[in-house]
């Protein structure tokens, strides 16, 4: 095949081919775009997720990662005889609503029976219809151990949808000897610190903490109280006194010592400390925002039956100590810090873990900006315009 | 073999590069184009509507990243050169029986995974390291001067990461390059320079355009570098499409400025390669057949 093929056939028949490939494309195409990207909310009934029979099978678990001890997940199975898929795929909650949408689009829940998302989240799911109602009597034992800081939040007063897995608090993380004198949000302002502080990405965590440093309550917030924090934010970024906008990784800035203080999460300070004493989660002045990652059940789970056992299951004080003497996140059980002053644990002495009413007196419950879904957009817009530079 | 059959041949042998092209390029392409076409949000669900304000307010809102993904794309692509060719040039012609060891020593940092290799330069640069404390003890660095979060990093990792795609294709055409010829030019009284920029260079330039393009593209397109090195006064139109893509879910803009970057860069390419000439990139064959 050295020599070339010339003439009018040769052309013609290439461009026959091309359109035949042309056309199959696009059938492919055709056919495809059926389950394109499509959002949309069904009107009327949310589904509630009935218990039938004895618990069995497999539940499969979508948890954010560092949030469980080793234990919890093989004895649940010894005990219960059920078979756990946990994956720890939720790495921040519109990166996760984004993998996950096309399929809840369609019903399906990709085999998921629990996925855990921040409050926020679990609303905005909950009303792209993507979430079913609990069975109350499969779950009774659970919510009868809920503590009662966390049983009526505004998106379900009446946790119908959602269950704490762990909650949290927002507010300054500090390398106490580098930064030793930050307690206010607006110590994160001060020129002294230029280029060494660092913010959350999550727009919920970072901007109602810095409206309460101007004195805006959250809870009173008006759109352009939103717009007005963001703009002071920009502003604060653009000239360079904000070094980076981080989810988790703030925590290796600070270890670095890249940063010396930021907006980071309690639970993480605690992990921190281990490693270097002087990292230490300080309540801001001004007061914290409180949040919780909550259990949901998303439509088409396969076995709501055992997702209601794990519920169960992990809401025995006995079970959460275990998983609160690791991650040192909030928890949400009743009883939990008995059973871990039985046990001997540190935790049982932590404010990060039972924070009292006097500690947490300033908190504000994390929230929406005011106004329905166009303006939550557009605040989101001006948000995501500032740290990612545009 | 008749004539038919002969005539198919060459057909059956693209067969599997034509079916990949259509299912990972054209398919997704048109899902694509469709997509930057369509208005809505996510919660009213996204139509098509041909929504062709999705491209020019794009643009506008992002012309900044835009202007900085090539100005980054473009310095870094020079800099790899300047330092691809002479290394390309040392192990072609200087580097002997350890022409092999060497270029393994090019590649071998690339057998850890790119985003590792970015993590570990944020290690490297950071304020408290060794290399800023040095920069400031010689007065390079101002004392409240920092390498992390500034162009100079972002930069720096753009050619750290693209280097061998730069190293490589130099290196195998300088290796082809026939050494009588340059032999024969200072037969012809030349000197080793003018040999060089008459002979050497341009035998070896499908290698500089090949080498320019393959670090150029990537690296206008890269977020990877600007997220761990930069802050956000550095971020590329590469962080842009990722957060309207992961984190607004604003799918149809973020198609939409994938659709310009691709339109950018592929104006950039078609001017770059009518300047350096085709038969620069394609070789001998490439100026037989023009």
């Amino acid at each position: 095949m050295t020599e070339r093929e010339a003439g009018p056939m040769k052309g013609f028949k290439k461009l026959l081919f091309g359109v035949a490939m042309l056309i199959a494309a696009l059938v492919v195409a055709a056919c495809g775009s059926e389950g394109g990207i499509e959002g949309g909310k069904d009107e009327g009934e949310v589904p509630v997720a009935k218990a039938e029979g004895e618990p069995s099978g497999t539940v499969k678990i979508a948890n954010w990662p560092f949030y469980i001890d080793r234990k919890t997940v093989p004895e649940f199975e010894r005990e219960t005889g059920i078979k756990v898929q946990y994956v720890e795929e939720v790495n921040d909650n519109n990166d996760f609503l984004a993998k996950v949408q096309p399929q809840l689009q369609r019903g399906e829940s990709g085999g998921r029976d629990i996925m855990i998302v921040t409050d926020w989240m679990a609303n905005r799911m909950r009303e792209l219809g993507y979430l079913q109602d609990f069975d109350e009597e499969a779950i009774a034992p659970a919510k009868a151990n809920l503590v009662p800081q966390l049983a009526s939040p505004a998106f379900d007063p009446e946790r119908k949808f959602s269950l704490p897995w762990q909650s949290g608090m927002t507010g300054l993380v500090v390398n106490k000897a580098k930064a030793p004198d930050v307690t206010s949000i607006n110590d994160l302002f001060d020129p002294k610190y230029k280029g060494r502080v660092e913010m959350l990405n999550e727009m919920r965590d970072t901007v109602p903490l810095v409206m309460m440093a101007d004195g805006v309550r959250p809870e009173d917030a008006t759109e352009e109280d939103w717009m007005n924090t963001i703009e002071k934010i920009r502003e604060a970024a653009e000239s360079g006194q904000i070094r980076k906008f981080t989810g988790n990784d703030y925590t290796r800035d600070l270890a670095n010592g890249d940063a010396v203080a930021v907006i980071g999460w309690s639970g993480d300070a605690v992990q921190l400390q281990a490693d270097n004493p002087d990292i230490q989660f300080v309540m801001p002045d001004e007061g914290c925002t409180l949040w919780s990652d909550n259990m949901v059940i998303p439509v088409g789970a396969p076995n709501p039956t055992a997702a209601y056992a794990w519920m169960n299951y992990v809401y025995d004080p006995e079970n959460q100590a275990q998983i609160a003497d690791y991650n040192y996140y909030f928890t949400p059980v009743k009883g939990t810090k008995e059973v871990l002053e039985r046990m001997g644990s540190d935790a049982a002495k932590s404010e990060l873990v039972f924070p009292t009413e006097e500690y947490t007196a300033n908190c504000s419950t994390q929230d929406e900006p005011p106004g329905g879904p166009e303006v939550v957009r557009k605040v989101e817009q001006a948000w995501q315009d500032v740290i990612t530079g545009a | 073999m008749s004539t038919v059959r002969r005539r198919l041949v060459p057909y059956f042998l693209m067969g599997p590069g034509l079916v990949w092209l259509i299912l990972f390029f054209v398919v997704p392409l048109y899902f694509m184009g469709r997509l930057a076409l369509e208005s809505g949000t996510l919660a009213t669900g996204f139509e098509f509507t041909w929504e062709f304000a999705n491209f020019t307010d794009s643009f506008d809102r992002f012309d900044e990243q835009f202007v900085r993904s090539f100005v980054y794309a473009g310095v870094a692509t020079v800099i790899a050169l300047l330092i691809a060719y002479p290394l390309a040039y040392a192990i072609a012609f200087r580097g002997g029986r350890w022409k092999n060891a060497l270029l393994l020593a090019v590649v071998a940092p690339f057998f850890t995974t790119y985003l590792i290799r970015t993590i570990a330069w944020t290690t490297i640069l950071s304020d408290d390291s060794v290399i800023v404390d040095v920069l400031k003890a010689v007065g390079l660095l101002g004392d409240e001067g920092r390498l992390l979060a500034t162009p100079t990093a972002v930069i720096a990792g753009l050619v750290y990461n693209f280097l061998p795609f730069m190293v490589l294709p130099i290196y195998s055409s300088l290796e082809r390059i026939d050494v009588r010829l340059i032999e024969a030019a200072k037969d012809l009284y030349a000197s080793a320079r003018v040999a060089f920029w008459k002979v050497t260079l341009p035998l070896s330039m499908p290698g500089v355009v090949a080498g320019t393009l393959l670090t150029f593209i990537p690296a206008a397109g890269d977020y990877v570098n600007a997220f761990f090195l930069g802050s956000i006064n550095q971020s590329m139109i590469g962080n842009r499409i990722q957060s309207l893509y992961l984190m607004e879910l604003d799918y149809p803009t973020a198609a939409a400025l994938s659709f310009i970057l691709m339109a950018a860069i592929l104006a950039v390419v078609v001017v770059y390669i009518r300047f350096a000439g085709a038969e620069a990139l394609m070789g001998d064959e490439g100026e037989q057949r023009a």
